[in-house]
């Protein structure tokens, strides 16, 4: 005999009380001003960064008129520069430099890889055009020989600007996918995030051409895997529950996490991550909580400090039973990370969070999204969701 | 964005009309468009508000945008916005009757082109109230077929009525 589905239903409390904090202290939620010892970078618009491009050259003119050996100063992308900002509760970038000579055998091919590059920007810019890092390292593959290269060069370019990569108008390639209740504009165009399909909407990476127009979401939930995105798409999870469903397949890009940024702070949505309960799934939370090192000048820009980690967490194993079959060992690599992950700073700080990585490193099991689907395939969208929304266990 | 709360705790948000001002000059009629045909009847009990706000946004910046442009003298503004006018008017003319008034003052410019488009504005105006007055006739016509049925008037008078309706739809 079928067993009979018991399908209760949630009042989402917990995650309403939330919002009704949030638009009670929205004027709050800005950030504060950063530490004295940071670097501050500004998103700016073609016009602007143009002026700042134009500026930087007349600074190398200067220097060649002064003394014939022009050089550029740059802060210094070295984690010994990379400084966690507790109040903020982001990753930024010190105020240590670099000088980059141009007479210097160990710096020219740098140096010429790096004018290349604002080359590329002066075009884009100028045009009003857009192109992804893959073509910026195309438009001279003998100079830049891998694309690491031109990667480097296009971060460089941008902290050298004082400015966002979106702003040189170099995007990373369309990754992650949006659906649910919000209404945004692409130029002219009115898109409807709820009508597209269960597929949803390509983020686009040329954001500046992307706005908020409106929404009726009461929050945001940042999904880890393709797989739980198609289950809760499928089940149309925002129609009984008004939200927003973003994924980014693993860690969010560029464009992903600037786009949840400006969701979070224009719309003042409480804001969720469902990921997998390893450390891996625990890192990626990190990056959209407090930015990745890498791309730590872009911070104030790219996290979402007030995210919350709603799943899949390790004491949720047992909590909701999930059988032993499903649950992985831990590998060496895993107990590694992990431990990484306790000896953070933005970790150790958080408790509840802390705890729940000891338990994963003591248990040393972990487990993906899909272990939910040993309860049935609804299960997560009809009870694991809501039932933790209501109740408000999150970290 | 412009935030409403409704009584069950659910929240709309609309973004800011002050930010519309840097938009398309044709975008903001779309959007109220677009809220009003799409959106409007999900809002619950902040509907009324929300209306308020989009004759806001119609007011203090979709016509205006209009008017600066209509009232100017660059030329290839005006043709510009009254190519995007003649658009609203076909598919919703309501939208486009704030303008209305502006489009006489047109009718003494020496361009062409604009004389064309504001000609077909016009007549898009002129369709339009056709159809309602085809549709205010179409009403008294059914009472009518009724009482010339039930003998209350005479053939006379419904076949005189009947005439005026046909003339009226062709």
């Amino acid at each position: 005999m079928v067993k009979k589905e018991v399908i209760k239903n949630y009042d989402l409390k917990a995650a309403k009380n939330l919002l009704k904090m949030y638009i009670e202290q929205k004027h709050l939620q800005e950030v504060r001003n950063l530490p004295e010892d940071t670097i501050k970078i500004d998103d700016l618009n073609s016009k602007k960064t143009l002026e700042r491009l134009y500026e930087l050259n007349d600074s190398i003119i200067d220097k060649i008129y002064k003394n014939g050996r022009p050089s550029i100063e740059l802060p210094s992308r070295a984690s010994t520069n990379i400084i966690w900002d507790e109040e903020n509760d982001l990753l930024l970038l010190g105020k240590q430099t670099m000088e980059k000579q141009f007479h210097s055998l160990t710096s020219v091919a740098d140096i010429t890889r790096l004018m290349r590059v604002l080359e590329v920007v002066n075009e884009l810019l100028t045009e009003d055009i857009h192109a992804t890092k893959r073509e910026v390292f195309y438009t001279d593959v003998n100079l830049f020989g891998e694309q690491k290269a031109s990667d480097k060069c296009i971060e460089d370019a941008a902290t050298m600007l004082y400015t966002t990569r979106n702003s040189t108008h170099i995007v990373a390639a369309p990754k992650g996918t949006c659906v649910g209740r919000l209404r945004i504009r692409d130029r002219n165009d009115i898109i409807d995030l709820e009508g597209l399909g269960s597929g949803g909407w390509t983020i686009s990476p040329m954001l500046d051409n992307i706005e908020i127009i409106e929404s009726d979401a009461e929050f945001i939930l940042v999904i880890e895997k393709d797989a739980a995105m198609m289950r809760l798409a499928e089940a149309r999870f925002w129609r009984k529950h008004p939200c927003i469903l973003i994924t980014a397949q693993g860690v969010g890009n560029v464009a992903v996490r600037m786009f949840l940024k400006r969701l979070s702070k224009e719309l003042s949505l409480p804001v969720f991550s469902l990921v997998d309960s390893d450390p891996y799934g625990h890192y990626i939370h990190s990056v959209y909580l407090r930015g990745s090192k890498r791309l730590s000048y872009e911070s104030p820009f790219l996290a979402t400090p007030n995210i919350k980690l709603l799943g899949v967490l390790t004491r949720d194993l047992d909590k909701y039973q999930i059988p032993q079959e499903v649950r992985i060992k831990m590998n060496k690599q895993d107990e590694k990370r992990t431990k990484d992950l306790l000896n953070e700073d933005f970790v150790k700080k958080n408790k509840k969070w802390e705890e729940d990585l000891k338990l994963a490193l003591k248990q040393k099991v972990k487990a993906e999204i899909q272990a939910f689907a040993s309860h049935g395939f609804k299960f997560l969208t009809d009870n694991y969701l809501p039932e933790k929304l209501s109740t408000g266990d999150w970290i | 964005m412009r935030l409403f709360q409704k009584k069950d705790g659910g929240i709309v948000q609309l973004i800011d009309k002050e930010k519309m001002q840097e938009w398309p000059i044709e975008l903001p009629l779309i959007f109220i468009e677009y809220i009003r045909s799409k959106q409007l009847d999900s809002y619950g009990d902040v509907k009324k508000q929300i209306e308020q706000y989009l004759e806001e946004i119609l007011k203090d910046v979709a016509i205006p945008r209009f008017i600066s442009v209509l009232e100017g003298d660059n030329a290839d503004e005006i043709i510009l916005a009254l190519k995007r006018i003649e658009e609203i008017s076909k598919k919703n003319i309501e939208m486009a009757k704030p303008i209305k008034k502006y489009l006489e003052n047109l009718k003494r410019n020496k361009n062409k082109t604009i004389l064309d488009l504001a000609g077909k504005v016009e007549e898009n105006f002129a369709k339009a109230n056709r159809r309602k007055e085809l549709e205010k006739k179409r009403k008294i016509m059914q009472q009518m077929e009724k009482e010339f049925l039930e003998g209350k008037i005479s053939g006379e008078e419904y076949a005189k009525s009947r005439k005026d309706y046909l003339l009226l739809k062709e």
